[in-house]
């Protein structure tokens, strides 16, 4: 069948609609329709081509559209133009030549059903779909086999990203080193979500979900530079959370946009904002403040507004909806990444700020969330109009860009490393039970899970396991399942550093890794600083150089190729390594506020492209490694009782996150409490000496 | 050398040094040799009359330290010898012209104590070089070892003698990270060693930073 994507064809809705609609009745087709795409850089500037098949049977077929009975153009130089264009761009990888020749056949032609009568001087302009039929018939492209997937590659204008590491200095066969070269090779193309989530352009909102490691940041970025080419004239504004990925937004843009249109991209055009912001840093709510004079308030002053840590930026956003009555408009398309982290308030006031028709777009992943933030309903965040429908419904109709993408296949962890994170996340083996759950349990599938047994629906048992599509299987077969996660457990820190040191060690001089695709991560922000001292040291003494990532290095870097990073939890989201350490993993096994403990660990974990080692002592690291023996022993599948909504609400109630005055509170009350039961037990006071209404009182609340 | 390792390592483990380069030595003519770090490279910058900002920025982009601290500054160990004599040194502290996002948001730092005296609004942060540079010696103009506040081109505070590594590090952790000095006092024991008194009476008879 016939993969349609749907990019902005300029001033041609109609007759791109029926050359859509065409190639999606063609079932026997393998390969792909792109509409308005790709944009070839030129000397001139971006050159769009108004419609490609790329197929497997006949290669490269180029669409000129003719969109009225306007046959003033001379069609056959246009034919020229895309063909030579197209022909240039393809021949500029060498994966596609072979000695002087291109092995793609590409054909140019023109369609255009609202003629009756063809003109009588051009051979190739085709009117209808019989005549379509016939001109596809007799094209055979016989190289199909060796050159399609480097062509799918080409055209998704990701050839650039794989170059990231040139790996030459591998030597040996089958060093880690070596097996990471194999690996980047592999990922060739985009799949069919993500093409349609760069390319496909609502005239309205559109969302993008997906776990981690589907390619969200990539897929944004293209995005980017794909309206950017198509709409020079537009105001485009990209935004995120964590402030590392400023560098790699600012990378992927411009190297898709050179793709596009031979040259950097107008900065003055794109964005790449903070969404906060200050007086020395761009941001949307800063440059919201200023344009409609109202007050800025940085973190501090927000803290005034409301006590709750962690819903600041909430409070300043609300606040500032409330305060501006009349929003200006200033941008063509807002793009936010990382959406989970963000609350409603801040999407509400891009939405007010995006001229008609509001072209937002924004990334989220549901698990990632470190702040056990939800996002409210399309309703609560977008509003209703007039009628009272809701503004935005995020709705995947046939025959038109997808409002809704969901990106399910996860390109950076294998199955088995996933699978373990979730269910050490969810805590699904976990003795005392789960932590935390999924309230939609349709949710799994959309992340890639299937139901291999029972049925997710509440109260019932589920078997859940992820497929060979979604988690592609060369992510995890280049090692042996018990080198690619391993749990350890030490006697006390000082063997976890050593260990630690040693293997690092081993990784920068025997394997053939570098040093920036090593991350090693601390499980508890507040200690990082301290906790990882012994480690740096000790790599210090032994010439490996180290750097901690904190709010110091430039918050838009993080990786460098002669020093190993340590970090925190917060500055590792958005990053990924090869080589995965994570430190003191047993202080995410249990007690106060665990669903976000686990989320820690849930990300620390995803944050591997291929090897991951979990470090911790003690007792509570023992209990980890088994419930991840729990994982193992089944082979890496989910199997489990799906909880009701009274235990999803208890379960949520207990594993809560509080704010720093409720823990000292709770820790207070729970010392008093051991304090009075202790002495009463032993004889220092009785009973009688509690007031009988204190009794009444503790009798009712807690027996 | 080995105690500029050692301090390196020292503030490693305790959590203060985010990022840092070797130390190294190298062999020059007439027998001279220079410690500096790894990766040095030329240091005229951040004489140049620009500002501040962008000086601090290109010695941090071209890792031009030993030692980055975690407020983001940067410090310095630079010693020439020739022939086993010291003929020269420099050692200077670059503070971070970013510390807008310590100020800003106090109780994220605020818990932790390495922190708590650069989260002060109303701190300026200065720049200070210790120079021992006796070649250019000029009574009271240019004492032999000299310091440096501030960047200003002809401040030049005389100094008794050229000093230790460890003598330096002591002063910039006492004066500005404080806090963390004091929580520490046990893990940073730098033993102080004294050079021979280069300062003249003259020089003495204003006012002038001494250690005995």
């Amino acid at each position: 069948m016939v993969n349609i994507i749907r990019g902005d064809v300029n001033n041609k809705p109609v007759s791109s609609k029926r050359l859509a609609e065409y190639f999606e009745k063609r079932q026997d087709i393998d390969g792909s329709l792109y509409l308005g795409y790709p944009i070839i850089g030129t000397s001139q500037g971006g050159y769009q081509i108004d419609a490609l098949l790329v197929s497997k049977k006949h290669g490269v077929v180029i669409f000129n559209i003719i969109e009225g009975a306007n046959t003033n153009i001379d069609i056959e130089a246009a034919e020229d133009e895309s063909f030579n264009k197209v022909q240039s761009k393809l021949l500029g990888n060498p994966n596609l030549t072979k000695k002087r020749n291109l092995m793609v056949d590409i054909d140019a032609l023109t369609y255009a059903p609202a003629l009756t009568v063809p003109p009588n001087n051009v051979a190739k302009i085709i009117t209808s779909e019989p005549q379509l039929d016939e001109h596809l018939k007799s094209l055979n492209w016989q190289h199909s086999e060796e050159y399609f997937t480097s062509l799918n590659s080409v055209i998704q204008a990701i050839t650039s990203i794989r170059k990231r590491k040139q790996r030459n200095y591998v030597k040996k066969e089958d060093s880690r080193g070596a097996k990471l070269k194999k690996l980047e090779d592999s990922i060739a193309n985009l799949d069919r979500e993500q093409s349609a989530g760069v390319i496909e352009t609502v005239e309205g909102v559109q969302r993008i979900r997906g776990l981690a490691g589907s390619g969200k940041t990539i897929v944004l970025a293209l995005k980017v530079a794909y309206l950017h080419a198509s709409h020079p004239d537009w105001n485009i504004a990209v935004t995120f959370n964590t402030r590392s990925l400023k560098n790699q937004f600012k990378q992927f843009i411009n190297t898709f946009t050179i793709e596009h249109i031979s040259e950097e991209p107008d900065w003055e055009k794109i964005k790449i904002i903070h969404a906060w912001g200050s007086p020395s840093i761009e941001g949307i709510y800063y440059e919201v403040c200023k344009k409609h004079n109202i007050e800025f308030r940085d973190l501090s002053a927000a803290k005034n507004l409301i006590n709750e840590s962690g819903r600041e930026f909430d409070a300043v956003c609300e606040e500032a909806l409330n305060k501006i009555t009349c929003f200006e408009q200033y941008y063509d398309a807002i793009l936010v990444d990382e959406a989970q982290d963000f609350s409603q308030h801040f999407l509400q006031i891009c939405y007010k700020i995006l001229k008609h028709p509001k072209r937002l777009v924004y990334a989220y992943d549901e698990l990632q969330s470190l702040s056990n933030k939800t996002m409210g309903s399309l309703e609560e965040i977008f509003g209703k109009d007039t009628n009272g429908n809701p503004l935005v419904q995020l709705q995947n109709k046939p025959g038109e860009p997808k409002q809704d993408i969901i990106l399910e296949i996860c390109y950076r962890n294998s199955g088995p490393l996933l699978t373990s994170a979730h269910a050490l996340g969810f805590g699904i083996y976990r003795h005392e039970g789960l932590i935390q759950m999924f309230d939609d349990a349709g949710l799994w599938r959309d992340i890639g899970y299937e139901v291999e047994a029972g049925n997710l629906v509440d109260g019932q048992y589920v078997k859940l396991a992820r497929t060979n599509k979604t988690s592609p299987d060369f992510l995890k077969s280049h090692s042996d399942i018990n080198d690619l996660i391993i749990f350890k457990s030490f006697n006390n820190n000082h063997e976890q550093v050593t260990w630690l040191v040693n293997e690092i060690e081993k990784n920068l001089q025997e394997d053939e890794l570098k040093c920036d695709d090593i991350m090693v991560i601390h499980s508890n922000p507040v200690r990082t600083r301290q906790a990882v001292g012994e480690a740096r040291n000790l790599l210090f003494a032994r010439k490996i150089n180290s750097n901690l990532a904190g709010v110091t290095s430039s918050p838009d870097e993080f990786f460098s190729n002669e020093a190993i990073i340590f970090t925190s939890i917060y500055r590792a989201k958005g990053n990924e390594a090869s080589m995965i350490y994570v430190m003191d993993a047993h202080e995410c096994f249990s007690g106060p506020e665990l669903a976000r403990k686990r989320n820690i660990l849930f990300t620390a974990m995803t944050r591997s492209k291929a090897w991951l080692r979990i470090l911790g002592y003690g007792e509570e690291m023992t209990g980890l490694m088994a419930e991840f023996e729990q994982v193992r022993s089944r082979n890496f599948v989910l199997e489990f009782t799906y909880p009701t909504e009274e235990e999803r609400r208890k379960m949520n109630l207990i594993n809560r996150d509080m704010n720093p005055k409720e823990r000292k509170r709770i820790d207070q009350t729970n010392r008093n409490l051991r304090e009075m039961l202790e002495a009463l037990g032993n004889g220092e006071m009785h009973k009688e000496d509690l007031p009988q209404e204190l009794i009444e009182k503790l009798k009712e609340y807690i027996l | 050398m080995r105690e500029i390792q050692r301090i390196t390592g020292k503030l490693i483990s305790i959590g203060l040094s985010v990022a840092q380069n070797f130390p190294t030595t190298a062999f020059v003519r007439d027998s001279g040799q220079i410690i500096a770090y790894e990766g040095i490279q030329d240091l005229s910058i951040a004489l140049k009359n620009i500002d501040y900002k962008e000086i601090y920025d290109e010695l941090e982009k071209g890792k031009n330290y030993n030692i980055k601290m975690v407020d983001g500054a940067l410090i310095q160990f630079l010693y020439t010898y020739k022939r086993s004599e010291l003929v020269a040194h420099r050692l200077a502290f670059f503070p971070s012209p970013y510390l807008a996002e310590f100020q800003n948001n106090p109780e994220i730092y605020q818990e932790d104590a390495v922190y708590a005296d650069i989260i002060a609004k109303n701190i300026l942060p200065v720049p200070i070089r210790f120079d021992y540079d006796p070649d250019n010696h000029q009574e009271l103009d240019h004492p032999k070892c000299h310091l440096t506040l501030g960047q200003f081109k002809n401040c030049r505070i005389p100094v008794c003698s050229p000093i230790t590594p460890s003598t330096f590090i002591s002063f910039i952790l006492r004066h500005f990270y404080n806090t963390g000095y004091r929580n520490f006092t046990e893990d940073i024991n730098f033993a102080t060693q004294l050079f021979d008194e280069t300062i003249t009476i003259r020089e003495q008879k204003v006012l002038h930073m001494a250690i005995c």
